[in-house]
């Protein structure tokens, strides 16, 4: 079997990446991997299942999109824009980073890991739900049903979950307009 | 004729008409299947006896499966039936001496069974499939009854129906009687074996194959001449089940038996409402009875030693700007768990070179997975199968139809036939 190669460009974490050869058959986690030597997406299970290797997806129209890695060909990516987890936190000029994501930070202070294989993935699905909350605010009433709605498909073998849902409450509950008045 | 004697006449016959229509209604045509001696009580010994059969043909007719409602009480009902005419609730069959049918004689479930009527003269819908269950032996009926009635009593209320007029009205049911229910099981087949027999009994009777098979008339009766030849079923295709609808799909006398038992084959995992059916009633089912089911619809009467080596359908050949889109959109969002050449992972996700779905006459099976997915399913044995999800968010209705022509032509030999209002008359879930 010969390998076909396709011309493969997009953004990723907000730098153009030029015209690359990409094999027509390769998936995303593959490309991030072996072509940009972005390693935070996560290999778990390699079935779609749980959810480490997930990158969010900028919409054109500003929402953002959780995308899986692993089941998802590379191609697919072709002129989108492409958050990994390499790209949440503020970085100064020599790339060194400065400032972390509120997400992050929160599952430092809560300890919300502990071996961290599924952290990129966790961070990636609370990142995409502050961003829903943003546009649409949800009840306080309904916030722990919110949090579960989102995180439920990202599994954890480590922690039981319940820091990285203590985390992500604190991050919405101490950022201005998540929840409904 | 003079105006007076043409309106005596149109007086009279319509009298006559509505006398007819008033026997039909209060039941003077209807023909019940059930013989005189069942009038006589069971024993307590032949009720200890017979209750040990009964379990197993109750698991062969699927009784479970209706009558018990998602985590609901065990033969308690509740579980909804939306019909066009309204919703019906399946009832409580426990032996609940007020709310089941604790206080029901032997000979009044043979006639709730057999012929549709209940206890007190109650007509059943349709939506308990007497049409079917008229075939099976009064043995049989007995079995289950006796079954049914060594449960422990569950005390459910039955929910009210919900059904419009006229349907509402139970008596009307005397009309779809007379004109869809069968006659008694035809007699033994002397010209075939006794596996082929069997066989028969087993689809028609008690698997009640038909009922979602078999294409249904304006009256939503079965219509015998399209008998097991596929008809649409909450937005997905029951597919034709008859030797040549079975050899389409890629089955063969021998695997379908193995697939009915495990409820996965190389051609597909079951879902919807065959995933019910194998969860609560085939994966039971003896060899022997799940020989039979693939003698008969296969029409054989001795099953072939072994499996013939599976064809593979000739692709047909799309246009070449179609299959780099579709296949650009199979690589991007499908491959990465059915594989590049659709070869799919054991225990994970089915293959789709082999698949029925891309075999059918229809695109709708694999357009609505497509659109919708699949929840994952636990099968017998600890197999299973991965959820998957739905694309409807990620692929326009064009884009799910190229995928679709472009899956059938390229693995299952089939002419594209799928448009793009197909797609969407299927999101809209029509």
């Amino acid at each position: 079997m010969t390998i076909a190669l396709k011309k493969l460009s997009l953004t990723v974490n907000g730098k153009a990446v030029d015209p690359v050869d990409v094999p027509d058959t390769m998936m995303m986690q593959d490309f991030l991997y072996e072509y940009l030597n972005l390693t935070g997406a996560r290999m778990g299970c390699g079935q779609g299942i749980c959810h480490a290797c997930t990158v969010i997806v900028e919409n054109d129209d500003g929402t953002l999109a959780e995308m899986r890695t692993c089941i998802t060909g590379a191609h697919w990516f072709e002129g989108r824009k492409v958050r990994t987890i390499e790209g949440h936190a503020k970085r100064d000029a020599s790339g060194a980073i400065t400032q972390l994501s509120p997400v992050q930070q929160a599952f430092i202070e809560h300890f919300s890991f502990q071996c961290g294989y599924c952290t990129p993935g966790f961070v990636t699905g609370a990142t995409v739900l502050l961003d829903e909350l943003k546009r649409q605010p949800v009840a306080r009433a309904d916030l722990e049903r919110a949090i579960s709605e989102a995180l439920d498909k990202h599994i954890c073998r480590c922690t039981g979950y319940v820091r990285y849902y203590e985390a992500v409450r604190d991050v919405i509950l101490n950022t201005p307009g998540l929840i409904k008045a | 004729m003079n105006k007076r004697t043409v309106l005596w006449t149109a007086i009279v016959l319509a009298l006559l008409a509505l006398l007819v229509l008033g026997c039909v209604f209060f039941g003077l045509f209807e023909k019940s299947v059930v013989a005189k001696d069942v009038d006589q009580p069971l024993s307590p010994e032949q009720m200890k006896t017979l209750a040990v059969r009964g379990a197993y043909v109750a698991v062969a007719a699927d009784c479970y499966a209706c009558h018990t409602a998602k985590g609901g009480a065990p033969w308690a009902g509740g579980l909804p039936f939306t019909t066009p005419f309204g919703t019906i609730y399946a009832t409580n069959i426990s032996p609940d001496k007020e709310h089941g049918i604790g206080n029901w004689t032997r000979a009044e479930f043979h006639r709730a069974v057999r012929d549709g009527v209940g206890k007190g003269d109650t007509h059943l819908y349709p939506a308990m499939p007497y049409a079917s269950y008229r075939l099976m032996t009064a043995e049989d009926v007995d079995a289950v009854y006796a079954y049914l009635m060594s449960r422990p009593p569950m005390k459910v209320a039955n929910k009210p129906n919900d059904l419009n007029f006229p349907f509402n009205i139970r008596r009307v049911l005397t009309f779809w009687n007379l004109v869809n229910l069968p006659a008694d099981m035809p007699p033994l087949d002397a010209a075939r074996l006794e596996i082929w027999n069997r066989g028969r009994y087993v689809v028609d009777a008690l698997g009640h194959c038909g009922e979602c098979h078999t294409p249904r008339n304006i009256m939503q009766g079965m219509k015998a001449s399209e008998y097991l030849k596929g008809a649409v079923l909450e937005g997905v295709v029951a597919p034709d089940i008859t030797k040549d609808g079975l050899a389409r799909m890629g089955f063969d006398p021998v695997l379908l038996p193995a697939f009915m038992k495990s409820g996965i084959s190389a051609q597909g995992a079951m879902t919807n409402q065959m995933f019910e059916v194998v969860h609560f009633s085939t994966q039971y089912m003896t060899g022997e009875d799940l020989a039979a089911l693939s003698a008969y619809l296969f029409d054989l009467d001795k099953l072939p030693d072994k499996p013939a080596s599976p064809t593979q359908p000739k692709p047909v050949a799309v246009a070449p700007e179609l299959a780099t889109a579709a296949r650009g959109n199979y690589l991007a969002l499908c491959s990465g768990c059915h594989g590049i050449e659709g070869q799919g992972i054991p225990h994970v996700v089915v293959p789709l070179s082999t698949n029925a779905s891309l075999r059918l006459a229809s695109a709708r099976n694999l357009i609505h997975t497509v659109l919708n997915g699949i929840p994952g399913q636990h099968f017998p044995g600890l197999e299973r199968m991965q959820p998957m999800p739905g694309f409807k968010d990620q692929l326009d209705d064009r884009q799910v139809a190229d995928l679709a022509n472009w899956l059938r032509a390229e693995w299952g030999g089939e002419t594209p036939s799928a448009k793009a209002e197909d797609v969407a008359a299927i999101r809209r879930d029509e």
